[in-house]
């Protein structure tokens, strides 16, 4: 307790009222600045400025105002020799670009969580893993396709349960060991497989219970089995190539103490930055905890320019570390950072960014709709507690969730334009499909609709509900009411739940809105099932739909709107599936181990269509991916399927980008 | 009592202190119902056995008095554990204390380089118009929200671009030499050290001016005024030395609210300081680097409190240690 | 602080009584007249909030969200003052510079009405009315300070928001200073083991930053907590970082009255140790209490703020300054166009300039020669 007295009082209590009525006739002034005098001849009765456009016709607006980036062709594979090396190359597909100059980029967050790219659990750590290493084979971000990276080729067996990756001649680790078939064995066979650092990688290769076979055919040749054929498998092969000689003593000392857990202590943030061996673009310089990473070329990085000039570009990449988007605004505003990646820019910030184009010499890409989406949802859990022999779901509750009407009518009564229009400032995209726009299988078929009070009375009515007085009642007389949990702090999940609960007003229903902290939240969702009402986020994948087999198979760990739980820790077992939950369990099967591309398409689209029907998540709007980048930034070629983890995040072709030195020159004159 | 023997008494008493202190965090940390692994947990592409892993590592899956015991000896041996978000909670909590210590040291050191003098002409000025308008500074300054005046600090560094945000160094850093980088960290440590100064100037300033003029006013100053002492002297080597003591023990308290009033203003100001990582882990339930931070705060402050003890027998020497 | 009482016990404040001083006394200061006239204003802006503001809390218009304040019209005509007058506002997006406009509809003049009906509410929870000091007609709409992102009223959830912000400052007295002054006395009156095991205890709450403890102790809030409750416990956590110092400061009081000569003889007449302490020496701590609770009041108000702004307190849908004022953090960037996001900001800097000075006042009068507490 501090606190000083006055010892003149008399004068200073004058200043000090005059002080006190200073502040209060500026807060009334503030209040009041919103006066404004007219004159009746500046008055004027102009006609209206009808809005012209629809909602439908905004949300298409920005879809036909979607960045592409031309396509720039294939890669070519050629060869360089130094003497007795030979080393085969892939050439890049963007211009010749200039070598030399600093990028600053940055992320929000509290940083990467480990340099350890198998140990990797969070998307930072991810995105730095991404400029390090390099896996076998990559996705094009222009076509969807696979093609070789590490590898010079590879192919398929017939029965689609062979894979035989040929590697290119000359790789080397940015140490200067080279890279063989050695380390891909390594990777696979034991790294992955023994479930060192994140063993999801491991779950994600297995195939129904079969991990797959790897062997060495030669040096630079090898060969993956799987029991069944699977169709996400190849995409799933992205994984980083593991350097052998560097982490195959520690595995085997691991495995030795029994102590496999430990291995994620290795190259953590706390390691020395020159000891992390590379075989990306990039290697590790330095690291400032909590404020910034700095990466500086591999030298053995196997890739030209058109030229035969070395990549990549750039002499330094540097990205803060700052704790949320408005830091990363101001940054860019600023001239510290070179680039506003998508993720950043929130719908929000875009009118406000987008105003500085020009003065700012930068330029906005509308890169379309994201993969991430938020949705409202019912818990339809039908069954006991075994523990205290009590439903979890109040049994009353539980038949209006399960009521498919009343999900029908719920998401005819949420007004997702206004959620676009208010939380979004419209700059976003209203969602009614399990899939986004983003996803290249995303079911064109299935139509989005306005919002129908009208309708959804119409369609309660038919669930046997009715309402009296403005309340709605089952027909047992029960008052329809539930409460909506969101984690708290987050001012667009605030908001949602917010007009959610006033749109439901108009039905009747009594929303009561409770914010609880994030780990309350998913320990309600994925552990103690006690919730009725819930609005969450999701990520999604825009190539390989199946990556939501953890939420949409009834035994998935994130099935959230029934979630079974594993007994004694172990499987998960189903025993209450509903119809429509086991057809969507088929259709994943089904598309997991269907090869042509066409009848995939249909086993997807047959799953959104039953979750669009089901509306067991009330999808409600997905944001839009936008960049910023300063035009002295060379070859920057933005896709909407080439967008990874932060820091690289649009990036995709981070080795052709390139720091314009004269376009800064001119900049600056 | 010698000073070593009293030093090292102190820290004996704070040990039991501390001990308390780890308890009541220790409980304060099992009452939440916590889930450190949430974000695991709702990360779509993280598997079961990962999430095990993960609890092993941190130790979750043990019953509190287990864990608590585990913590209290890893402590002893100087380890404090792991972050949920990766690596080790000591290399953590050095980074950022020594980025916090930073801004409160320039903070107290330019809060008494300008409140003395100020207080000091106050009192011996005093009701000129400059004392006048350091009293509305002082009561706008004791009664300004930290948040709100970096906000507007914000507000003005976006406008004007002329101060850095955000952060303590530029994006350049390691390329500038020895002076750059001093310059570098100075320049963003600017808009920090204003809002914390500006507000902990008022109650100094206002101590200050209070404590010289009761000493003004006391016998003996009229007595070494009426000895023929000149007016400046008398001022600037009696009556201050007398009125400054009040002010050492506010010392203490000062370091306190810097650890404290800090964390809003380094959240606000993205300031990689500790107060935003205790902020940020308490949120994220990471339990090793709350309970760490909390044990660091209060050993700052029992220091501050030692420390100011110390000075106040320095300053005085009729104080005795006991 | 055992100077402080003495100086104390030497003025009038024996004779007439901590209470009756300040009242015949602080109307003196000009500005603690002043203060007490804004806070006077703030708390019954708070209690009539629902009559004064024109829309309730939660009244939320979805198509108006983040818009600026409402322009309100005079208009001039041949010497006649028209209005004040709104108009519609309408909203349009521009998918190229993905902006968001709003726009005036100029087509129909909507009159300012003062006296005007509208929600239906309570005044102070058991009067029904549906009077309100000012509104516009539907579909005008008038948002004095803009509206928030759902499309709620600003200056309605200001005065809603003013209900917790200022009365927790008061209910956080009612809880620590009767928790501190009892385990100051007790421990003081005591001494001994008990004295020393309570002291500790104090003394490591008072070891932990402020700050620390306040996040850490909000972040265990239990879940499932309607609105009032977590209030409550927001209250109660608040207090608990205080009390430990005042509960400190009482005991080295206790400790030194319970020497004088008065209690001695109380006891040596044979009144039980509690009666005596309840009677003769905890009524002498009066008038440290009555400073410190003045003082006490602003710093209550300045936490919960702090602690809502970082959304560890209290929570929406509710209002309150602190969490209004997330609003402000959430548009850094764009402060400048938007100033009015910082009125909650000012609001609190206001109440508690008022209450600095009123505790500064009231000690000068009750303690004129005090310096520290």
């Amino acid at each position: 307790m501090k606190s000083v007295s006055w010892a003149n009082k008399e004068t200073i209590e004058q200043i000090r009222s005059l002080l006190l009525v200073f502040v209060t006739i500026f807060i009334v002034l503030n209040a009041c600045a919103c006066i404004s005098i007219e004159s009746a001849s500046g008055e004027m009765h102009t006609a209206v400025q009808e809005r012209t456009s629809s909602a439908t016709k905004e949300q298409k607006n920005l879809l036909d105002n979607i960045y592409k980036a031309p396509y720039p062709g294939d890669y070519k594979l050629v060869t360089i020799e130094e003497g007795k090396n030979l080393e085969e190359v892939w050439q890049a597909r963007g211009g010749v670009g200039k070598a030399g100059g600093v990028l600053n980029v940055s992320s929000f967050g509290s940083g990467p969580k480990t340099f350890n790219c198998w140990a990797a659990s969070d998307d930072q750590s991810a995105g730095i893993a991404s400029l390090m290493y390099e896996s076998l084979l990559d996705v094009d971000p222009w076509t969807a396709k696979s093609y070789p990276r590490l590898a010079r080729s590879f192919s398929v067996s017939h029965d689609h349960k062979d894979y035989t990756f040929t590697l290119r001649k000359g790789l080397l680790w940015s140490d200067g060991y080279p890279i063989t078939a050695d380390d891909v064995v390594y990777t696979f066979g034991t790294l992955i497989a023994k479930g060192f650092g994140n063993s999801s990688a491991r779950d994600i290769l297995t195939v129904y219970g079969h991990y797959p076979t790897v062997e060495k055919i030669d040096d630079l040749t090898v060969r993956f089995h799987t029991e069944i054929p699977f169709a996400p498998f190849l995409s799933s092969l992205r994984m980083a190539i593991a350097p052998k000689h560097i982490l195959e003593p520690i595995t085997n000392k691991l495995i030795a103490q029994n102590k496999i857990g430990e291995f994620n202590n290795f190259w953590d943030i706390n390691c020395n930055p020159e000891t992390i061996v590379a075989s990306g673009p990039f290697k590790l310089h330095r690291y400032v905890p909590g404020q910034r990473i700095e990466l500086v070329p591999n030298p053995h990085y196997s890739m030209v320019d058109k030229l035969g000039h070395r990549l990549p570009y750039l002499s330094k990449f540097v990205n803060l570390i700052v704790p949320d988007q408005n830091t990363q605004l101001l940054k860019f505003y600023a001239g510290d950072v070179d680039l506003l990646d998508v993720r950043t820019v929130r719908g929000s910030d875009a009118a406000l960014v987008k105003q500085r184009e020009a003065a700012d010499h930068f330029k906005m890409y509308n890169l379309g709709p994201a993969d991430g989406t938020i949705f409202l949802m019912f818990n339809l859990c039908r069954r006991k507690n075994p523990k205290t022999g009590k439903f979890y779901v109040d049994p009353i509750k539980q038949k209006w969730f399960n009521n498919s009407y009343f999900r029908q009518a719920v998401t005819h009564a949420v007004d997702r334009k206004r959620m676009v229009d208010n939380i979004l400032r419209g700059v976003g995209y209203e969602l009614f499909t399990a899939e986004t726009q983003a996803s290249v299988y995303f079911n064109k078929q299935l139509q989005p609709f306005p919002r129908d009070i009208e309708f959804a009375k119409k369609l309660l009515e038919q669930g046997g509900f009715h309402l009296k007085d403005n309340v709605l009642y089952d027909s047992e007389g029960n008052k329809i009411e539930f409460t909506l949990y969101t984690n708290a702090g987050n001012s667009t999940r605030d908001a949602v739940c917010i007009i959610i609960q006033n749109d439901l007003k108009e039905l009747g229903i009594k929303v009561n809105y409770q914010p609880v902290d994030f780990n309350i939240l998913v320990d309600k969702a994925s552990n103690s099932l006690d919730w009725e009402g819930m609005v969450m986020g999701l990520t999604g994948s825009r190539l390989e739909p199946y990556d939501g087999a953890n939420v949409w198979k009834a035994n998935g760990r994130l099935h959230m709107f029934d979630q079974r739980l594993a007994i004694n820790g172990d499987k998960i077992v189903v025993s209450d599936a509903r119809d429509w939950e086991k057809e969507i369990d088929n259709c994943f099967d089904k598309g997991a181990t269907t090869f042509d591309l066409a009848k995939r398409h249909q086993y997807f689209d047959r799953f959104q269509q039953i979750a669009y029907d089901q509306q067991s998540f009330i999808y409600l709007f997905t944001n839009l991916d936008l960049s910023a980048v300063r035009n002295h930034i060379g070859n920057y070629m933005p896709t909407p399927l080439g967008i990874g983890s932060s820091p690289r995040g649009s990036m995709h072709n981070i080795e052709e980008i390139f720091i314009n030195d004269s376009a800064s020159e001119a900049l600056k004159k | 009592m010698s000073l070593p023997v009293y030093i090292l008494r102190r820290a004996l008493q704070a040990l039991p202190l501390l001990l308390v202190i780890s308890i009541m965090g220790f409980i304060m940390m099992r009452l939440a119902p916590i889930d450190p692994l949430a974000y695991l947990k709702a990360n779509p592409a993280i598997s079961q056995e990962t999430i095990k892993a993960e609890e092993e590592r941190l130790g979750l899956n043990k019953p509190p008095v287990v864990q608590y015991v585990l913590w209290l000896g890893n402590l002893l041996k100087g380890d404090l554990g792991i972050s949920t978000s990766g690596g080790s909670v000591s290399s953590l909590l050095l980074q950022r204390a020594g980025n916090t210590l930073l801004l409160s040291v320039s903070t107290v050191i330019f809060t008494w380089l300008i409140a003395i003098p100020a207080g000091v002409y106050a009192a011996v000025y005093r009701n000129t118009i400059i004392d006048r308008l350091l009293s509305i500074f002082t009561a706008i300054g004791m009664s300004m929200p930290t948040f709100l005046l970096a906000l507007l600090l914000l507000m003005l560094a976006t406008k004007t671009h002329i101060l850095p945000i955000g952060g303590l160094t530029s994006q350049d850093f390691f390329e500038r030499n020895y002076i750059g980088k001093c310059f570098d960290i100075i320049a963003h440590l600017i808009i920090p050290v204003t809002v914390l100064t500006l507000i902990g100037l008022a109650a100094i300033q206002r101590q200050m001016r209070a404590s010289l003029l009761d000493v003004l006013q006391a016998d003996y100053v009229r007595t070494a005024r009426a000895k023929g002492l000149m007016e400046n002297s008398v001022i600037y080597i009696h009556a201050l030395k007398t009125a400054i003591n009040p002010l050492i023990t506010l010392f203490g308290f000062e370091f306190a609210d810097l650890l404290s009033g800090a964390a809003l203003t380094e959240t606000v100001l993205a300031y990689p300081g500790l107060g935003r990582l205790t902020l940020e882990a308490v949120q994220s339930k990471d339990m090793n680097l709350v309970m760490a931070s909390l044990m660091l705060g209060a050993i700052m402050l029992i220091t501050g409190n030692l420390l100011a003890d110390i000075l106040l027998r320095f300053a005085d020497p009729r104080i005795t240690l006991e | 602080m055992v100077t402080a009482l003495q100086t104390i016990e030497k003025a009038e404040v024996l004779k007439t009584g901590a209470f009756a001083l300040i009242s015949k006394k602080l109307w003196l200061s000009k500005p603690a007249y002043i203060s007490a006239i804004v806070l006077t204003i703030l708390y019954l802006s708070a209690g009539f909030a629902d009559f004064l503001a024109p829309y309730s809390m939660n009244f939320a218009d979805p198509d108006l969200a983040n818009a600026p304040p409402s322009k309100i019209h005079l208009m001039i005509d041949k010497g006649y003052i028209s209005g004040p007058f709104v108009y519609r506002m309408e909203r349009l997006f521009d998918v190229d510079t993905y902006k968001q406009v709003y726009s005036e509809k100029k087509y129909a003049r909507l009159p300012v009405k003062l006296f005007t009906k509208g929600e239906v509410y309570r005044l102070f929870g058991f009067i029904p009315s549906d009077l309100h000091l000012f509104g516009v007609d539907v579909p005008g709409r008038i948002f004095l300070l803009g509206s928030d992102i759902n499309g709620r009223d600003n200056f309605s959830r200001l005065l809603f928001g003013a209900q917790k912000s200022l009365t927790i400052g008061f209910l956080g007295l009612l809880i620590m200073f009767p928790v501190g002054i009892l385990y100051g006395g007790i421990a003081g009156f005591c001494g001994g083991l008990v004295d020393n095991i309570m002291m500790r205890v104090a003394e490591a709450i008072m070891s932990i930053p402020g700050f620390y403890l306040l996040i850490a102790l909000a972040a265990i809030l239990p879940a499932g907590m309607n609105s009032t409750e977590r209030f409550a416990l927001i209250t109660v956590i608040l207090s608990f970082i205080g009390w430990a110092g005042l509960a400190r400061v009482i005991r080295g009081m206790v400790l030194t009255i319970k020497q004088q000569e008065f209690v001695e003889a109380a006891r040596a007449v044979g009144q039980s140790e509690w009666k005596n302490m309840i009677r003769h020496v905890l009524p002498q701590t009066t008038s440290f209490v009555i400073v410190a609770a003045t003082l006490q009041v602003p710093n209550f108000i300045l936490s919960e703020s702090g602690l809502s702004f970082i959304g560890l307190g209290i929570q929406q849908p509710d209002a309150s300054w602190g969490n209004m004022l997330k609003a402000a953090l959430d548009n850094a960037n764009d402060l400048y166009n938007q100033p009015w996001l910082l009125a909650p900001g000012l609001l609190i800097f206001l109440t508690i300039l008022c209450f600095n000075t009123l505790g500064d006042v009231c000690r000068d009068i009750l303690d004129p020669k005090s310096s520290t507490v």
